[in-house]
């Protein structure tokens, strides 16, 4: 009864009873994450040979050393990936409840993105096969490959995703309609607003440092979604209503700031709702087009990283599994794109990748 | 001079080898393997080095080799080792390498997409085989049931679309079984109910044609109706990964299309051997030197990855090297590196210059195949400094003798030895066989040390006189039972009898020549006895080991010519543990020889002795003055320990800073940089030093002194175990006329329903107790080493293992004494037991378990 008191209780004393093993290596992931100095001195390659030489000294170890030796960056962003993949699974497959469907919960996401991608692959007559090898290893599912079976929402929830766990998020999109591009893209904001929106709730619902860390983040999360969203659809047939209904309620924004961009018509306006905000005013002023300027893309991966940093700060808690995964994500992401300028020898813009601190 | 007792001697030498000699002498210095390089580009990134092309054209061989590795280990083809060490290939030969292995790899690779596109025809032509096979059987069905209402409407009429009233379509294709139901699910889902799957297994599973796995597979064929379901149901197929195979409708056809499908099957099947064949051909004439490839192509990579240590001097034709070389191997090193530069046809000679250091020399021990083992389990727990005494060796002794009292067992020790011996003798065909059992090579890299300790054993089973729980009666013994004869005592193992030293019937007063006297094997009294024995000694044993350890320390302080140090640490040290635990030592051997069971005080029984040692009282009239005076100066010790030597260092740090700073006004001129060498002093910093390792060592004497108490422990946990598995195992019992071993006994005990708990618990507490042991020796010999202090934690287990044993013994009880067996009345005693007796039964050992 005291232990059960305990875990009810989620003491910190407890947590390592179930998931210490789990959170110290994930932890030892963490710290094998890439610093500045590898960073500088992967700038500096020549060849993408050079890179794999230098990533042998790094965490990374042989990953790339079955690889033939003119390297394409596809081959790398794979092994990345594949990697990235093998660690997180073998979380998963360590973890008990309540970690498990914490776990579960952050691939939701990926199966989200898996789907959208599908049906647009389906829209431009391009087969299965094909598009499978891009889905994210993360998000797939038995049923995954028969979604072309579905024309319409409607379908496709009775045929596809009624025995995955997406169906719960699935109830505000149900319609006739066929499906195309913009209904996709709806389909896919709205999944994804339902899905934030458990999440959050999941977490809050755990309590402790977990509802601390992980309601930051996915309240950033959220409130970078109702930006994107706003800002992409100026000049798109996306009514305001329509766009007032994409937006996850689970952020900072949430009730006044997402009024205030359902109303807005062009970025300038997003600018000023973001201005009665501290931390997103600091990402909208130093953001620009120009070129030298850092984007406000940049600027919100930027802002992600800091917050998934913060997770590590505190112990005993499930950010840090969410954390390490957006972390190394990023770092996928920027050697990705230092191989990219390698490749085409396009140095000017090298340094545009996104530092993890 | 070298010794053994400490690591050798190094100097720091630079070389000075011209860039063509240079991988041919590093080849040499390599396969003697005495040299430790500097690494003089520590800051040059690794893509930036001199010879990174190089490593990565041997990276790049690497990776063929191991595609060939793995190729050939799917095929089942041993890969040769006849343990072969080839001399690095002259740099120019990696062309040729290269080129062999292209050609190797590419014909692989082309074998193997031939033989994949082969294999996939095949699978589909198989599918297709059963997916007809299994259609003739549902078709057959119909036909042999006419008057079914249901298949004569549903199913398609065989000749034409005319006969039927409704006409349905059906798909045929195979699926993987995991993937079954999700299939049928979603196909009601989808298509509402309105199509029809019949399925059926194949029976067989099939191999995948890119990874080879045998999967299940099931035929399927769905009924439906209409168009637009054809195409939902296709789509379906296509999502679930199953394959569609066109099936005709009528019979005739279906037989005519099996036949075709089995003679392409049978021609695929020619081809497909032939295939296989030539990539056998070509993997097992790769695998007959792969292991020659990899460590040559390993050499050539370690030789480039050493030359990127090296530094070019101004000319670019020379590279200079530094390294540490130990002293008295300096002529060998420079005859490896004239061979080297003979090998590479250079005049050049290579040049070997020694230079004068203040850096720390990195530690060097030689091993042999005898004491690498020990000196491995010294390593685990530090590496000694430059020129520090090396414990290995003498861990070649301590280490088998400290177990050796803990294992103590003439019988065991046998097995040990031999099983040991058979490692050593067979050394050299085992190291060949290259086993990649990891527990096997931790024995056998152990094979000496576990020898030794086979012998200690046997020698410490003679000392406690041990065989197996039985012991020699050798010299005949010194005691007499009351009346009994000697002779019936020794057969009769019913009788039961107190041994009392002090009572001049039962003992002659001459000690047993050598050991223990065999008697108290038998006798009820036996475990005080030992007891009393083990733990002494144990406890003596202990002391000299801690004794040797300081004064080790003693003479690396000598070597070191540190005056400090052996004043006000040596010294304190040794008196603080004489003066306590020396003495404690001294009182035991002085009672032993001045005192026997005959005139020692009648009140003083086991338990008092003990207690009356460790309190030190009446012994001498003068011994509590002494006793006083050794504890008075004891405690003195410890502030001596403390405070002089932090002071003193102090004192010296300011004297020679003073000197310093007088010098550097002198020379201020002349000098432009003064010499940066000087080590830094922080007070604090020595001072805690010192005051953790003099409360280490307080602390540690005592603790120390307790954990050696182990070594009793142990050989007590061990001599129970022996006696108990002698006991319930291997001993033959006679029940009447019938004769019953352990095993056969336990055998009876579940045959006959009396209690299968008391026999098989017994046999699991047995278990239980012998891993335990093991366990406890292999932490126990760990422990010793590093003096470490993990509290008693096995004397509780090894009790609670004997109240399980005692338990199961009572339960037992029950049901012997309804059989009418002549052993109820030695065994009714226990019929109702009370806890007192109970405890007192753990206490002294088991006796009389049948």
């Amino acid at each position: 009864y005291i232990f059960l008191f305990f875990q009810e209780k989620m003491l910190d004393s407890a947590f390592n009873i179930d998931f210490g093993y789990l959170e110290g290596i994930c932890r030892g992931f963490k710290n094998g994450i890439l610093k500045q100095t590898d960073y500088l001195n992967l700038v500096q390659c020549e060849t993408l040979d050079d890179l794999k030489l230098h990533l042998q000294s790094t965490d990374y170890g042989n990953f790339l050393a079955n690889e033939a030796s003119p390297l394409q960056v596809s081959v790398i962003d794979d092994k990345l990936r594949e990697k990235l993949v093998a660690e997180f699974q073998h979380v998963r497959n360590h973890a008990v409840e309540p970690l498990t469907l914490f776990l579960d919960y952050i691939t939701y996401g990926y199966m989200i993105d898996n789907i959208v991608l599908l049906i647009t692959g389906a829209l431009h007559q391009r087969p299965i096969s094909e598009l499978m090898p891009k889905c994210h290893p993360l998000g797939t599912f038995e049923q995954i490959e028969a979604i072309n079976v579905a024309s319409t929402s409607v379908e496709l929830y009775n045929a596809v995703l009624v025995d995955t766990p997406l169906a719960e998020f699935f109830g505000e999109c149900i319609s006739e309609q066929d499906l195309d591009e913009l209904n996709i893209e709806i389909i896919r904001n709205t999944l994804y607003k339902a899905y934030l929106e458990s999440f959050y709730n999941y977490c809050q619902s755990l309590g402790g440092a977990t509802a601390d860390v992980m309601c930051e983040i996915l309240a950033f999360e959220a409130d970078r979604r109702a930006f994107i969203i706003t800002l992409n659809s100026f000049g798109t047939e996306l009514s305001k209503e329509d766009r007032s209904k994409l937006y996850p309620t689970c952020g900072k924004l949430y009730p006044d700031g997402l009024a205030a961009l359902a109303r807005a018509d062009d970025p300038e306006n997003v600018k000023q709702v973001a201005e009665f905000y501290a931390e997103y005013r600091a990402l909208f002023e130093g953001a620009g087009n120009n070129p030298g300027d850092k984007t406000l893309e940049d600027k919100f991966f930027e802002h992600e990283v800091k917050l998934n940093v913060n997770a590590f700060l505190q112990q005993f808690h499930y950010g840090v599994f969410y954390a390490y995964l957006k972390l190394k994500e990023q770092e996928c992401r920027n050697i990705v794109w230092i191989s990219e300028c390698i490749a085409q020898k396009h140095r000017a813009k090298i340094d545009n990748y996104i530092p993890i601190l | 001079m070298t010794s053994i007792f400490r690591s050798e001697e190094m100097a720091l030498c630079q070389l000075f080898l011209s860039s063509e000699t240079a991988y041919n002498c590093v080849s040499e210095l390599g396969e003697i393997g005495l040299v430790q390089f500097r690494d003089l580009n520590p800051d040059v990134n690794a893509f930036q080095k001199k010879f990174v092309h190089e490593i990565r054209r041997c990276e790049e061989m690497e990776r063929k080799l191991r595609y060939l590795e793995t190729e050939a280990e799917k095929d089942d083809i041993e890969i040769v080792d006849q343990g072969d060490n080839p001399e690095a290939p002259q740099p120019r030969e990696m062309i040729d390498f290269e080129a062999t292995f292209e050609k190797l790899e590419n014909e692989l690779r082309e074998v193997n997409t031939n033989a994949e596109t082969l294999k996939k025809n095949f699978l589909e032509l198989t599918e297709l085989k059963y997916v007809l096979e299994a259609s003739q059987v549902f078709f057959a069905e119909r036909d042999t049931e006419p008057s079914s209402n249901l298949s004569q409407n549903l199913l398609p009429a065989e000749e034409g679309p005319t006969q039927g009233p409704v006409q349905l379509g059906f798909v045929a294709g195979v699926i993987e079984r995991s993937r079954m139901a999700m299939f049928e699910r979603m196909l009601w889902r989808v298509c509402r109910g309105n199509a029809f799957v019949r399925r059926q297994d194949i029976p067989t599973p099939l191999p995948d044609p890119l990874t080879g796995q045998d999967l299940n597979k099931i035929v399927f064929l769905i009924f439906f109706q209409g168009e637009q379901l054809k195409v939902k149901v296709k789509k379906i197929c296509e999502g679930c990964r199953s394959t569609l195979y066109p099936c005709p409708e009528t019979a005739a056809e279906r037989k005519e299309m099996i036949d075709g499908v089995k003679n392409r099957l049978e021609d695929l099947n020619t081809v497909l051997s032939q295939t296989n064949d030539h990539r056998h051909r070509v993997l097992v004439a790769a695998a007959k030197h792969l292991r020659v490839w990899f460590i040559k192509v390993r050499k050539i990579k370690g030789i480039y990855f050493t030359l990127n240590k090296f530094n070019f001097d101004v000319t670019n034709k020379c590279l200079i090297a530094e390294a540490w070389i130990p002293e008295i191997d300096l002529t060998r090193i420079k005859m490896a590196l004239c061979k080297g530069a003979e090998r590479s046809g250079s005049t050049m000679e290579p040049i070997l210059n020694r230079m004068d250091t203040r850096t720390q020399p990195p530690t060097f021990h030689r091993r042999n195949r005898f004491t690498s083992g020990f000196q491995n389990l010294i390593d685990a727990y530090a590496i000694c400094t430059y020129r520090e005494i090396n414990p290995g060796l003498f861990t070649t002794t301590t280490f088998p003798f400290l177990f050796a009292i803990m294992f103590g067992d003439c019988g065991h020790g046998i097995i040990m030895a031999l099983f040991a011996l058979y490692l050593v003798v067979k050394e050299k065909a085992i190291i060949a066989a290259k086993s990649k059992a990891e527990i096997f090579n931790m024995l056998f890299a152990g094979r000496y040390i576990i020898l030794l300790m086979g012998l200690f054993s046997i020698y410490t089973g003679f000392i406690y006189n041990d065989v197996f729980s039985k012991s020699f009666n050798i010299f005949g013994s010194r005691f007499h039972v009351g009346n009994i004869s000697r002779t019936a005592v020794l057969q009769d193992h019913k009788t039961q009898f107190m041994l009392n030293p002090a009572d001049p019937t039962d003992y002659e007063a001459t000690p047993y020549p050598m050991g223990m006297d065999p008697i108290w094997q038998l006798s009820l009294n036996k475990i005080t006895f030992q007891n009393s024995f083990k733990m002494k000694i144990s406890v003596i044993v202990g002391i000299i080991h801690m004794t040797f350890g300081i004064v080790l320390s003693f003479l690396n302080y000598r070597h070191f010519k540190k005056t400090i140090d052996i004043v006000f640490q040596f010294i304190p040290q040794i008196i603080f543990l004489m003066g306590l635990f020396g003495y404690l030592c001294f009182l035991v051997v002085y009672k032993w020889f001045n005192y026997s069971g005959l005139n020692d005080s009648p009140f003083l029984g086991h338990l008092k002795k003990i207690i009356a040692t460790v309190k030190i009282l009446t012994c001498t009239p003068n011994q509590y003055n002494v006793q006083v005076t050794l504890i008075l100066i004891c405690l003195i010790m410890v502030p001596i320990l403390l405070l002089p030597k932090p002071l003193i260092l102090k004192k010296q740090h300011e004297k020679r800073m003073k000197l310093r700073s007088r010098e550097s006004h002198a020379y201020e001129q002349d000098i432009g940089e003064p010499e940066e060498e000087e080590e830094k002093f922080e007070f604090s910093e020595v001072f805690i030093h010192q005051a953790i390792h003099t409360i280490e060592f307080v602390l540690g004497c005592i603790s120390h002194t307790a954990s050696y108490l182990r070594l009793w422990a142990l050989s007590l946990a061990h001599a129970q175990l022996s006696e108990v598995l002698w006991m319930m195992i291997f001993r033959i019992v006679k029940y009447g006329n019938r004769v019953y071993n352990g095993v056969s006994n336990l055998r009876r005990l579940v045959l006959l329903n009396y209690s299968n708990f008391s026999g098989y618990g017994r046999f699991v507490s047995i278990l239980t107790h012998s891993s335990i042991t093991l366990i406890s020796f292999i932490r126990w010999s760990s422990a010793q080493n590093s003096c470490m202090v993990k509290g008693t934690l096995l004397s509780p287990s090894v009790l609670s293992i004997l109240l399980m044993l005692k338990m199961s013994k009572y339960i037992r009880t029950d049901f012997t004494s309804t059989s009418d067996d002549k052993t109820v009345h030695i065994l009714s005693r226990y019929h109702y037991p009370d806890i007192k007796k109970m405890i007192l039964d753990i206490i002294y050992i088991p006796n009389q378990i049948i």
